[in-house]
C-alpha cells in the first residue's frame, strides 16, 4: 500500500503547476530535440564519406590500383613464398564482377602518398572511399547507375548503393595505354569514355532547381605505362579526342533508339541532348567539357613495373577530397 | 599435377593463390567472363553453393578448370590444370579448401570497405590438404605403378624424407591392407616418372593393374592349378572366388573343396571400393581413417593441423546436414515465425528462404512465358534470380515482389546488354576508310541478312539501306535469293523506291543481279568483287529464306560464309513467333562452320505484338549474339537500335 501512495504522491505532484515541474517539462522540450540532432548528424557524417569513383574498360588495371592504393606497392603478395623473388609484386587481380568499396585516407593538405601510414604520423587525415567497378561491358550500368542524375534506389545490389551519389568527388577513368595503340583498344575504350562522359554532361545540364550538382572533375589515368609498347599520356589524349570525336560524329547520324517515338523526335527536346561537348562543334577536345563544369585531366603513369607510378593519380585525388 | 590454385572475390581480387607452373592470367579471366559474366554455361542454376563436382568444367586452351562458388561472401575458389591429366581428387581439394576457408577467414570476408585478408597461414593448410588427397585419390593409381617396380628399388626410396608438397604425391603406405601384409610393401613412387599415374595412357592390362600381392596370389594360384594360363585365372577371378582343387588318383579334379586359394579377389574389391569413396567427394570420414595410419611414417608437421582441418570440415559437413531437414520448433515457435514474417514481408528487412521465394518466382515465371518468352529462356532466368536472392535481407519497406522484381530487371538488362559496342557507322567506316596508321586497305564492307522464309529479310535490308543512304554511303544490293521467284523483282523494286527517295540527299544504290538459279555463294562473291571495283562503301546481301532444320538448305549457309566473307552476319527474327525462336536462333547460329557465328539480330514486326517481345530474350539466351535492330513499323524509317532499357520495361510491364 505503501508503494501504491507514494506514487499516487509522486503523480499528483507532477501535474500540479509547481515551479519545478514547470522547469524540468521546459527543460525536457528544449533539450530533447537538441539531443536527437546530435544523435542523428553524427551517425550520417560517419556514413557518408566522400568518394571516388573507378571506372574503364575491362584489363585496364581499375582493381590493381585499388589494391596498390589499399595495400601499398611492397606488400608482398599473399601466395608469394618467401622463397620466391620480387618482392614488389603487386596483389594479383582478375576480371571483376562485382564493385568494391576500399576506405582510404589522405593527410588533409592532400600531400601525403597513399605509402605512409597516417595512423602512426599522426597527421589529421581526410577519408574517403574508393569505388572499384566492373570494367566488362555486360556490367557497366554497375558504374553508370553511380553518375545517374537521379532515382538513388535503382542499383539492383543493394549492398553498395549505401553511397550516397552526392558524395561523389571525383571520377578516374583508368584505360591501358599499350591497348590503345592497336586497332580495337581505342574505338572501345572511348565508346565507355563517351559514354561515362555523356552520364556526367546529363547530370550537370539536367539538374533542375537552383542548385546545380557538384562538379565532378575526371581523371582520364593512363595505365601501362611501363610497357614499351604503350603511348604517352600527351597521345593518348589527343587519339581519344580524335576518336570521341568520330563517335560523337557517327553517334548523331544513327538510328533512333527503340522506344523513342516519332512524335518525341518532333518535338525536338533532344535536340543536342546526346551531343557531347559544345553542340555542333567540329572537333572535339576535353575543353568543352568546362562548358558543363566537368574538368578533364589526362595523367600517365602504371601501376606495376618501374614506370612513373601511380603517385600523380594519388595527389590528384588527394586534392580533389 | 595442378598448376594453380586461386581464391578471389567477385571484385576481382585475388585472396590466396597457389601457382605450380605459371598460367596465363587470361584462363582465369575469361572463365570469369564467360562463366559468371556472360552466363555461356547453360547451367546457371548450379552455380552458388553447389559442390566442384556439380558445377561443369570449364576448358580453355589446354587448361581445365574445376570451381566452385561461395555466394554469400562473393568468392570463387579455382584450381587449373592441365587438360591432359586425369585428376580424380580435384573436386574435393576444391570443397574442402573452400569449406576450411570460409570457417578460418569468413568473418574477415564480412568487413565493408576493404579487400584485405589476412590469410598468409593458409598455405599451411593448403599444403596438408594437398598431400591428404592426393594420398588417397593416387590409392588406385599407386596399384599401378607399383606392379612395374623393382622391389628393391622402392625400399630405398621409400626411406626419402618427404618432399614439399607437389612434387612426391605419395610417400607412406595407406593401405591397411597392404601393411598387414607379410611382403615388405614400403611403397613409393618412381620419381623418374612422377606423372605416369596421371596421365590418361593406355592401361597395361588387368594384370598389371592388379597390386603386386593380387598378381603374386594369382601366380601361385596358377602354379597349383597348373594351367598356366593367366587368361583363364583372370577370367576364374571375375566369375567366383578360385577354390581349390584336390586330384584324386584317377586324374580327376575334385573341386568340392572349400579351401580358398585365391586371396586376390577380396583384397582387389577392398582396395579398389576404398579408393573409389576416396575418390568421391564429400567422403570426409574416409580421410580421416587414412590419416591415423599416416603417422608411423613421420609426418608429424601436419598432424596437428591435419586434426584441426578435420574439424573444421567435419562442422562443415554436419552443418550442411542440419540444414538439410530444418528446424521445426514447436507450435509457438512456428506461428511467432509466421507472423514476423508476415510483418517482415510488409515492413522489409526479411531474409529471403527458398520457400518465399518459390511462389513469388511462379508468378514470375508466368509473367515471362505471358510475355512470348521460350520456357527454356524463362526457367532458366528465374532459377538464376532465385540462386542470387537466396538468404538476401529485402530492403526497408520493401515486398517480395519487389525485390523479385528488381533482380529480374538486373539480370534481364545484363542479359540483353552486348559484349562490345554495336556502332554500325563507326564499323563501316573503319573498314571503308581505315586509319592512316594502320595497314589495313581500304575495302567495302559487306553485310549479309539470314533468316527463315518470311520474316523480313528483304524488307529489313531495305530499311537498313534506307539508313546508309541517309548516310551519304554508296550501297550495293546483291540478290542472293536466286531460288525464290519475284526475289529479285522485289528488290529491284525496293531499289527504285530507295533512289527516288535518297537522290537529294547524296546517297547512290545500285542493285546487283544475276537472275535466277545461280549459286547464291558464287553470286555474293562476285558482287563484293564488283563493289569493291567500283568504289562502293557497304555491300549488303539478300539471302534466300530457309527453315532452319533443313540440313541441306542451312549446309549452304557455310560455303556462302566462306565466300563472301561477310563483316556481320545478321539474322533477321520475327517477334511473332514463340518457343521455335529459341531453336531457329540456334540453328542459324552454328551454320556458317567452327569460326563463324552470327553477329546479330534484327526483330522485326515488333510493331504487332506490343508488350510481348519475350522473342528478344528467347533468342538471346540461345545463342549470346546481341540484338541490334527492331522494326517498328512498315516505313523505311521503322528501323530502331534496340534499346536494353526499353526492351526490360516491355518485358516487365504487366497489363
Amino acid at each position: 500500500m505503501a508503494a501504491l501512495d507514494t506514487l499516487k504522491a509522486f503523480f499528483e505532484a507532477s501535474l500540479k503547476p509547481s515551479p519545478t515541474v514547470f522547469v524540468i517539462g521546459f527543460a525536457f522540450v528544449l533539450l530533447f530535440p537538441i539531443l536527437l540532432h546530435f544523435l542523428v548528424t553524427q551517425k550520417s557524417a560517419y556514413t557518408t564519406l566522400p568518394s571516388v569513383l573507378l571506372v574503364g574498360p575491362s584489363g585496364a588495371g581499375k582493381t590493381a590500383l585499388l589494391t596498390l592504393f589499399e595495400r601499398g606497392p611492397l606488400a608482398p603478395a599473399p601466395s608469394e613464398k618467401p622463397t620466391s623473388t620480387a618482392p614488389a609484386s603487386p596483389t594479383p587481380t582478375h576480371t571483376s564482377q562485382a564493385p568494391a568499396a576500399v576506405e582510404l585516407a589522405v593527410s588533409s593538405d592532400g600531400t601525403s602518398s597513399f605509402r605512409d601510414d597516417l595512423d602512426a604520423t599522426g597527421t589529421t587525415a581526410k577519408r574517403f572511399l574508393l569505388i572499384d567497378t566492373p570494367g566488362h561491358a555486360k556490367l557497366r550500368r554497375l558504374a553508370l547507375s553511380h553518375l545517374s542524375p537521379a532515382k538513388p534506389s535503382t542499383s539492383p545490389t543493394s549492398s553498395y548503393s549505401a553511397t550516397p551519389k552526392s558524395k561523389l568527388k571525383g571520377l578516374v577513368f583508368v584505360l591501358d595505354a599499350a591497348a590503345l595503340a592497336d586497332g580495337d583498344g581505342l574505338p572501345a575504350t572511348a565508346a565507355y569514355l563517351y559514354d561515362v562522359l555523356l552520364a556526367l554532361q546529363k547530370r550537370a545540364s539536367g539538374a533542375k532547381g537552383s542548385k546545380p550538382p557538384p562538379a565532378i572533375p575526371v581523371l582520364i589515368a593512363a595505365n601501362k605505362l611501363d610497357l614499351f609498347t604503350a603511348l604517352p599520356a600527351a597521345l593518348v589524349k589527343s587519339n581519344l579526342e580524335a576518336e570521341l570525336g568520330r563517335i560523337r560524329k557517327t553517334r548523331s547520324r544513327g538510328l533512333l533508339d527503340s522506344g523513342v517515338g516519332a512524335d518525341d523526335d518532333v518535338a525536338g527536346a533532344g535536340e543536342g541532348d546526346d551531343w557531347l561537348g559544345e553542340y555542333g562543334s567540329d572537333k572535339f577536345s576535353f575543353k568543352q567539357m568546362l562548358e558543363f563544369d566537368i574538368e578533364v585531366e589526362v595523367i600517365g603513369g602504371s601501376v606495376v613495373g618501374d614506370g612513373p607510378g601511380a603517385d600523380r593519380w594519388w595527389k590528384w585525388i588527394g586534392q580533389r577530397i | 599435377m595442378l598448376d594453380t590454385f586461386e581464391i578471389l572475390t567477385t571484385s576481382g581480387v585475388v585472396l590466396w593463390s597457389r601457382t605450380y607452373a605459371h598460367v596465363s592470367p587470361s584462363v582465369v579471366n575469361n572463365f570469369i567472363a564467360d562463366v559468371f559474366i556472360e552466363e555461356k554455361s547453360a547451367v546457371v542454376g548450379a552455380k552458388d553453393g553447389a559442390s566442384a563436382a556439380a558445377n561443369p568444367l570449364y576448358k580453355y586452351d589446354q587448361h581445365t578448370l574445376r570451381w566452385t562458388f561461395e555466394k554469400e561472401l562473393g568468392i570463387i575458389f579455382v584450381a587449373v590444370y592441365r587438360s591432359l591429366l586425369h585428376l580424380s581428387w580435384i573436386d574435393k581439394l576444391v570443397d574442402n579448401i573452400r569449406a576450411i576457408f570460409v570457417s578460418l577467414y569468413g568473418d574477415q570476408l564480412k568487413k565493408p570497405n576493404t579487400t584485405i585478408v589476412e590469410c598468409l597461414k593458409f598455405d599451411e593448410y593448403f599444403d596438408q590438404q594437398l598431400h591428404e588427397l592426393e594420398q588417397t585419390g593416387g590409392k588406385l593409381d599407386r596399384s599401378e605403378v607399383r606392379a612395374f617396380e623393382d622391389e628393391a628399388d622402392s625400399e630405398i626410396l621409400g626411406k626419402e624424407p618427404p618432399a614439399p608438397a607437389g612434387l612426391i604425391q605419395r610417400s607412406q603406405p595407406q593401405d591397411d591392407t597392404l601393411d598387414s601384409s607379410p611382403v615388405a610393401t614400403p611403397s613409393a613412387s618412381r620419381p623418374s616418372t612422377p606423372a605416369v599415374n596421371h596421365l590418361v595412357v593406355a592401361k597395361a592390362g588387368p594384370v598389371a593393374k592388379m597390386s603386386r600381392r593380387a598378381r603374386k596370389g594369382q601366380n601361385t594360384n596358377s602354379g597349383l592349378v597348373s594351367s598356366g594360363d593367366e587368361g583363364s585365372a583372370r577370367k576364374s577371378k571375375a566369375k567366383a572366388a578360385k577354390r581349390g582343387r584336390k586330384w584324386d588318383a584317377d586324374g580327376f579334379a575334385d573341386e568340392d573343396d572349400d579351401v580358398q586359394l585365391d586371396y586376390s579377389a577380396p583384397n582387389a574389391v577392398t582396395s579398389d571400393s576404398e579408393a573409389e569413396a576416396a575418390g568421391r567427394p564429400g567422403a570426409v570420414e574416409e580421410v580421416d581413417a587414412s590419416t591415423w595410419g599416416s603417422n608411423t611414417k613421420g609426418k608429424f608437421v601436419l598432424r596437428d593441423l591435419g586434426d584441426e582441418v578435420h574439424s573444421i570440415l567435419a562442422s562443415a559437413g554436419a552443418k550442411n546436414g542440419i540444414e538439410k531437414p530444418g528446424s521445426p520448433a514447436g507450435l509457438v515457435g512456428s506461428g511467432l515465425s509466421a507472423i514476423s514474417g508476415l510483418f517482415r514481408n510488409v515492413v522489409g528487412g526479411k531474409v529471403l528462404t527458398k520457400e518465399d521465394l518459390d511462389k513469388a518466382m511462379k508468378g514470375m515465371e508466368e509473367h515471362l512465358l505471358k510475355k512470348n518468352v521460350a520456357r527454356e529462356a524463362a526457367v532458366r532466368l528465374c532459377d538464376g534470380v532465385e540462386k542470387e536472392l537466396i538468404g538476401v535481407k529485402t530492403g526497408n519497406f520493401e515486398s517480395i515482389d519487389t525485390r523479385i522484381r528488381k533482380a529480374m530487371e538486373a539480370s534481364l538488362t545484363k542479359m540483353l546488354t552486348p559484349t562490345s559496342s554495336l556502332d554500325l557507322l563507326r564499323d563501316i567506316d573503319s573498314i571503308t576508310a581505315p586509319p592512316v596508321t594502320s595497314l589495313r586497305k581500304a575495302r567495302p564492307y559487306v553485310m549479309s541478312i539470314v533468316g527463315v522464309n518470311g520474316v523480313g529479310k528483304s524488307t529489313n535490308l531495305s530499311k537498313i539501306c534506307f539508313f546508309l543512304l541517309q548516310n551519304k554511303y554508296k550501297v550495293l544490293i546483291a540478290a542472293g535469293d536466286t531460288f525464290r521467284s519475284g526475289a529479285v523483282e522485289q528488290l529491284a523494286v525496293h531499289v527504285r523506291n530507295l533512289k527516288e527517295l535518297t537522290a537529294r540527299e547524296g546517297g547512290k544504290v545500285e542493285l546487283y543481279q544475276k537472275g535466277y538459279g545461280k549459286d547464291a555463294a558464287t553470286v555474293a562473291k562476285d558482287a563484293v568483287a564488283f563493289a569493291a571495283q567500283e568504289g562502293f562503301d557497304v555491300v549488303l546481301i539478300d539471302t534466300a529464306g530457309r527453315r532452319h532444320n533443313d540440313q541441306r538448305l542451312m549446309s549452304s549457309l557455310e560455303k556462302f560464309a566462306k565466300f563472301a566473307q561477310p563483316d556481320k552476319i545478321l539474322m533477321v527474327g520475327e517477334a511473332l513467333v514463340g518457343t521455335d525462336s529459341v531453336a531457329q536462333a540456334r540453328n542459324f547460329n552454328a551454320a556458317f562452320g567452327s569460326g563463324r557465328s552470327l553477329d546479330g539480330f534484327i526483330i522485326s514486326k515488333c510493331d504487332t505484338v506490343g508488350d510481348m517481345v519475350g522473342t528478344l530474350v528467347s533468342i538471346v539466351h540461345a545463342t549470346n549474339v546481341p540484338v541490334l535492330f527492331v522494326g517498328v513499323g512498315q516505313h523505311y524509317s521503322d528501323l530502331r537500335n534496340f534499346s536494353v532499357k526499353w526492351g526490360v520495361e516491355k518485358l516487365l510491364s504487366s497489363n
